[in-house]
């Protein structure tokens, strides 16, 4: 990773998975069965977009739903999973089919308001900006856009399968550990990506 | 002219579109609907073309033509995918829509592009046209959810010999579907004469030009003459709201010379409103782009009460320029209002009414929603991130192996 850091963004275009469930049981099967992507989508469609809003009080599409359609308890434990945590789809998965197994309500066959399963096709940017070092890096990190932010400190987990965000495993590499590790420990799925690149900038900025 | 979007976006933002747009440069792509102003799919077009075209995607829009016969049949088509009302298609009105279709298919050059993008179902049988290595994506701005049988599957022999189909939002996605579906919401242009920035003495003069009380709240709903709008559930729920507070609605719209229903609508709601001296009925000509602009900006609360909604624009143009709005939960008015967060979802009379009382009574948590609608809009509906989502498709489309 020593070296320089490529600046990239992320976007998506939704798509529909035509799959569309109204009852407990029919949406564990569906999560069991539904494309990485749409798993991907329903983490994180909440802070990929509404990037500029507050936080709703639900941040991922099944604790909302589950919400909506009165099942409080198993909303809050569904929204209590946080993915940063589980950069596997597959694993973030089988959390959130455990999580869903064990609640008693999914036993039985009542009829919610429809889920409709979405998934996406994404798109990542390269912007040809590269940081040599760590100042280069500051300046360029500052001009990046919100889905610059999303796709380094989110997606590359996904995408690499590992718990670091690129901008704090290239610190590392140059040896600002400190700041890297301070900018992994940030609390992401609880902000929106606006404050995210505010507090990496704070962090940035600290100390020099 | 992108250049101009920046002050709603970022530098970065739009040098992001560039970068979308790198390996489309030189690709040629046909935009095809049913007419060239009014209505919403006109409106995007228009700024969303010279868009495409400023990126180097080489954008043409074509409409097509139809006689009496052909737009009456659309429009019913129109209706039943939109409502399943009982009604059924005629094989002589299948004919005739065959027989414009293949005018159209003579007289529209669809062959020299790379990409072609039908718009609703007036166009769609111009799918016939179709060649090899071209990628042909049928764009619905109709609500689906719950089409007449007859009518989906009259459109239906159409949609799956297409490369993709795009819609509003997940739910009018219909089971039948076997082709790539893509959900793209629909986009104001925020640099549109209906949506730029006004002098404040521009709004009240306009607002003064109608009648307007500047002292006294004033609450709207901008939409067409329509049955499916609500404008009589609307007057009900003012009503209700006018026991507490001295304010003002107004009802602005317009009668289009294809929708007969329209002008009775109008003169229904004429009719019952006359003795009000505080509901202001405004029948105004389709481009009165100034005065819609100026009337959402002078309102204290907007309303949007359909009972159906392929999206409803309006409700981003009025959040857009920092207003709560109280609207109905169906259809694109859902997508575009976070209940209690940019406004309020509401589902009777009764709802729209506690909900209006609750804004006016807080003028506090009007300016907060407000603030927070236009933050919601620059994300999700400006007509920048609709070019970037038609960019997006088109390089998948194109680009991406199947």
């Amino acid at each position: 990773m020593k070296g320089v850091f490529k600046f990239r963004a992320e976007h998506w275009i939704v798509k529909s998975t035509i799959i569309r469930v109204s009852t407990l049981g029919e949406f564990v099967e569906a999560l069991r069965k539904v494309d990485p992507n749409a798993i991907f989508y329903h983490v994180y469609a909440n802070i990929f977009f509404n990037c500029g809003e507050s936080t709703s009080f639900f941040n991922n599409s099944f604790a909302y739903w589950l919400y909506k359609n009165n099942c409080l308890e198993l909303a809050e434990k569904i929204s209590a999973i946080d993915p940063i945590e589980y950069p596997d789809l597959e694993e973030l998965r089988r959390v959130f089919l455990k999580v869903l197994e064990e609640d008693p309500c999914v036993g039985t066959d009542r009829v919610m308001s429809p889920f409709y399963f979405l998934s996406v096709e994404r798109e990542v940017v390269d912007y040809g900006l590269v940081a040599r070092n760590f100042k280069e890096f500051v300046e360029i990190f500052r001009n990046s856009s919100v889905n610059s932010v999303f796709y380094h400190s989110i997606a590359f987990r996904v995408d690499s399968k590992m718990p670091l965000n690129e901008y704090s495993l290239w610190l590392s590499s140059i040896g600002e550990n400190k700041k890297a590790d301070l900018i992994n420990k940030l609390d992401i799925y609880s902000m929106n990506l606006y404050e995210v690149k505010s507090e990496i900038v704070n962090i940035l900025e600290e100390g020099r | 002219m992108l250049d101009n979007y920046v002050r709603f976006l970022d530098e970065m933002s739009l040098r992001e579109l560039h970068l979308i747009s790198r390996d489309l440069r030189g690709i040629r792509v046909l935009h095809v609907n049913s007419t060239s102003k009014g209505g919403g799919v006109a409106e995007i077009l228009s700024s969303l073309v010279p868009l495409m075209n400023e990126l180097g995607v080489r954008t043409d829009w074509k409409v097509i033509e139809g006689d009496n016969k052909f737009f009456n049949f659309t429009k019913k088509l129109h209706n039943l995918l939109h409502y399943p009302y009982p009604d059924s298609i005629e094989s002589n009105e299948i004919v005739h829509y065959f027989k414009i279709t293949y005018y159209n298919s003579s007289r529209i050059d669809t062959e020299n592009y790379d990409v072609v993008f039908i718009h609703d179902p007036q166009p769609m049988g111009l799918i016939v046209k179709k060649v090899i290595g071209q990628k042909w994506i049928w764009r619905c701005h109709i609500d689906t959810s719950t089409p007449n049988p007859h009518a989906w599957r009259f459109i239906e022999n159409f949609i799956n010999a297409y490369d993709a189909c795009v819609f509003h939002i997940p739910e009018f996605v219909h089971e039948s579907i076997r082709i790539p579906t893509y959900i793209i919401p629909p986009s104001i242009d925020p640099l549109h004469p209906k949506n730029a920035e006004l002098l404040e003495s521009d709004v009240k003069a306009i607002l003064e030009k109608f009648g307007l009380d500047l002292e006294k709240p004033i609450i709207t709903q901008v939409s067409r003459f329509d049955k499916l709008k609500d404008p009589f559930g609307v007057v009900a729920a003012f009503k209700v709201v006018r026991k507490k507070y001295d304010c003002q609605l107004v009802l602005l719209g317009s009668c289009a010379s294809d929708d007969p229903e329209g002008e009775v609508v109008y003169k229904e709601l004429v009719s019952q409103t006359v003795d009000e001296k505080d509901i202001f009925v405004l029948n105004l000509p389709p481009d009165s782009h100034l005065e819609v602009n100026a009337v959402q900006r002078g309102s204290t609360v907007v309303v949007q009460k359909s009972i159906k909604e392929g999206f409803g624009l309006v409700v981003s143009e009025a959040m857009w320029k920092m207003k709560p709005v109280v609207g109905s939960n169906v259809g694109g008015i859902k997508e575009q209002i976070l209940d209690g967060i940019t406004g309020y979802l509401v589902n009777s009379v009764e709802g729209t009414a506690v909900r209006i009382r609750q804004l006016l009574s807080n003028p506090e948590l009007i300016k907060t929603m407000g603030i927070r609608a236009r933050e919601r809009v620059r994300h999700r509906f400006l007509i920048t991130r609709h070019l970037r989502d038609y960019l997006l498709m088109i390089k998948k489309l194109l680009f991406s192996s199947p």
